[in-house]
């Protein structure tokens, strides 16, 4: 990198987090009673036990916003590894599979072995992940003419539509247990449990340390895999990491807010347009879009129909859908 | 192929008679007789076989056999018949209108367009006529599939899949609006229309029966008169136009009879899906015919594999009732991954 573009490059990353940092006081202080941002910045950083507003903050809004930011940040370098690693515009946790496999096994952990709150909840999530990839990876390598974006669409559609009918039929049969559930199954931040968040951290964090170590050598497979090979990049080591981390993100945001659909797709592709194809940069950048992107929808959920509340992931397909039409139409 | 040919007025007329389809239609029309038998005597008030057709017939047992079957059963399966048959049809023009194996109505979004607009006049003007509401459903999944349509189209060809893909975005961003208007909506008015957003026969009673005939008094003969362009139409534009059929208004008239089809069912029961895909693919191993004899097996598997799906999620967990939906798309989906792997390459971009 020339010294003038890695200038850029470090000033729009810190104009990016102090983004993310007003987005996360901004969804902190709004809600049933607007606290200003002057009281919630002292919350933070100077609590006091006495003042109502500064309980509030921590104990109730804090967790909500710092839950957005993880899962936004998780999901968009977990879309921006699996396009640059399978060379597929389209690729997105939530279209092949990934997040489908997680939420059903979360359900069968929860919903039958009463896992809620423990550590294998982020587990099981992962294990689904990566049954919910490979089992869609077969289904399109099977097909005439192999994985291309469109048999994987498809097969992805069509294990998502199928681990959706079991999970409804599953929520029929046990509504007592299940209650809960339905919310969650259309991806929510609201009234998650802090234990599972704690659970699931060290995923995330692993998770992103992979993205970024593997960052520069993902730059050259998104070349192609000969040219890649040619600069002596370990093709299958690589990818296998990549599948590590992008099974583990994805398990961690499931684990933690339920599916909340196309933000994978979305922010690298945003990303990818002012920071080029370079993955050093688009990893770093997909991670802090992605959390400010995912708090600012989450604001807009609790505010546009407020008092109550649209589920998150019901706000991200929205905005996400006509990106993935619109990528239909131009990369297709 | 075993076929002889009927013919009169010294061959002027002629009428070849497919062996293998006119007998697997017939078994069809036994199964879905057998399946409506059982399917009546089944439930928390058991009947025997001969009661049913006691009642059925005018002669009941008793006051609570004739209740329970007219007011209840017999509705709710009659309408899981006609809803079948009329989303195989609607998948089957869908399928040959396209000339593509993956079509189905709730894959082209033409479900969802119905689900939004029901959805809304069930949560936004509760006191709106019900008799209006297969009429809007109508209209919303026109809107929709023929915005799908647009956005598929292209100058560069290769539109069999992009379709596909474009019914799956457009699916995703209208059944989030419809999520939002749930959340939206008043709690009660919110919980019936997520039970009929998951495909439920269960509320059905003989409103739905006389529209749904209505429905079918009309469309189904245009849809037989079709037969002939579609069967040309299925060899591609240009051999069509050669044989003299007007492509263009054959293809949107028949897109139009398609969802109107789909949207009446829809309207209905909610989205069933997949019934559209797998009933043209199941009649066509059942027995090689021409596109009307096709079109009548279809339609007959079509009534008979919402027939089941509705009995097997009523039965299977009784008390409770699993909807019908759940049921073809827990069937349904494992077809559609066959169809996937057997796509030819060349329908591919």
């Amino acid at each position: 990198m020339s010294a003038k573009r890695t200038i850029f490059a470090a000033t729009g990353f810190w104009l990016c987090l102090g983004g993310v940092v007003l987005a996360f006081l901004w969804h902190i202080s709004v809600g049933a009673k607007a606290i200003p941002l002057g009281i919630v910045w002292q919350a933070i950083t100077a609590p006091q036990d006495g003042v109502f507003d500064h309980v509030v903050v921590r104990d109730l809004r804090m967790p909500r916003a710092i839950f957005a930011i993880s899962v936004g940040a998780a999901l968009s370098v977990a879309g921006a590894l699996m396009q640059g690693v399978t060379r597929n515009p389209l690729a997105e946790p939530g279209i092949l599979g990934l997040m489908a496999g997680a939420t059903f096994a979360v359900i069968i952990g929860i919903g039958w072995f009463g896992l809620a709150g423990t550590a294998y909840v982020p587990l099981f999530a992962a294990i689904g992940a990566l049954i919910g990839a490979v089992l869609v990876w077969t289904i399109a390598s099977a097909a005439p003419g192999g994985a291309t974006p469109l048999t994987l669409i498809l097969s992805g559609a069509a294990v998502g539509g199928f681990l959706y009918a079991i999970e409804s039929a599953a929520i029929l049969l046990n509504e007592d247990t299940f209650r809960n559930f339905r919310v969650w199954l259309s991806g929510s931040l609201a009234r998650r449990d802090m234990a599972t968040y704690l659970w699931a951290l060290p995923w995330f964090i692993a998770g992103l340390i992979a993205a970024l170590v593997i960052a520069r050598q993902v730059t050259a497979l998104a070349m192609g895999e000969e040219t890649a090979a040619g600069l002596g990049v370990d093709t299958f080591r690589i990818k296998v990491i990549a599948l590590g981390a992008v099974v583990v993100l994805t398990a961690a945001a499931v684990s933690v807010a339920g599916p909340l659909g196309f933000v994978g797709l979305v922010i690298p592709h945003v990303v990818r347009l002012f920071v080029g194809s370079d993955y050093r940069l688009i990893v770093p950048f997909s991670a802090i879009v992605g959390a400010g992107y995912v708090t600012l929808v989450d604001i807009a959920a609790r505010v546009v129909l407020a008092p109550v509340e649209i589920s998150t992931g019901i706000v991200t397909t929205m905005l996400g859908a006509p990106m993935f039409i619109w990528l239909v139409r131009a990369k297709l | 192929m075993s076929t002889t040919t009927l013919e009169g007025f010294g061959g002027r007329l002629a009428l070849r008679v497919p062996y293998r389809a006119v007998l697997v239609s017939l078994c069809l029309t036994v199964a879905i007789i057998g399946v409506l038998t059982w399917s009546l005597m089944t439930g928390s008030y058991p009947l025997d076989g001969a009661q049913v057709w006691a009642t059925l017939f005018g002669d009941p047992p008793s006051d609570t056999a004739s209740t329970v079957v007219w007011e209840f059963r017999f509705p709710r399966t009659l309408v899981a018949f006609i809803v079948g048959a009329f989303l195989a049809f609607s998948g089957a023009a869908l399928q040959y209108v396209a000339r593509n194996p993956l079509a189905d109505p709730s894959l082209v979004g033409v479900s969802q367009g119905a689900a939004l607009v029901v959805v809304s006049v069930t949560i936004l003007a509760p006191g709106m006529g019900y008799y209006l509401r297969p009429i809007l459903a109508f209209g919303g999944s026109l809107v929709v599939a023929a915005l799908i349509l647009l956005a598929s189209s292209s100058q560069r060809g290769g539109e069999t899949l992009r379709f596909i893909l474009m019914g799956i975005g457009v699916a995703a961003l209208i059944s989030s609006i419809t999520s939002a208007l749930l959340t939206y909506g008043d709690i009660d008015r919110a919980m019936s229309a997520l039970g009929w957003l998951a495909g439920s026969v269960h509320s059905v009673g003989w409103d739905e029966v006389r529209w749904l005939t209505v429905t079918a008094i009309f469309v189904v003969p245009a849809f037989m008169a079709a037969a002939r362009p579609l069967s040309a139409i299925r060899f591609g534009e240009d051999v069509a136009t050669g044989l003299g059929i007007r492509v263009r208004m054959a293809r949107w008239g028949l897109i139009i009879l398609a969802v109107a089809l789909a949207a009446t069912a829809v309207a209905a029961v909610g989205p069933l899906g997949f019934v559209g895909l797998i009933a043209p693919h199941l009649a066509r191993r059942l027995a090689h015919s021409g596109v009307g004899m096709h079109l009548v097996l279809t339609g007959l598997t079509g009534a008979l594999l919402v027939g089941l799906a509705d009995f097997a999620g009523r039965a299977a967990f009784a008390p409770i009732q699993i909807p019908a939906g759940l049921v073809t798309a827990i069937i349904g989906v494992p077809v559609f991954v066959a169809l996937i792997l057997r796509t030819q390459a060349r329908s591919q971009l």
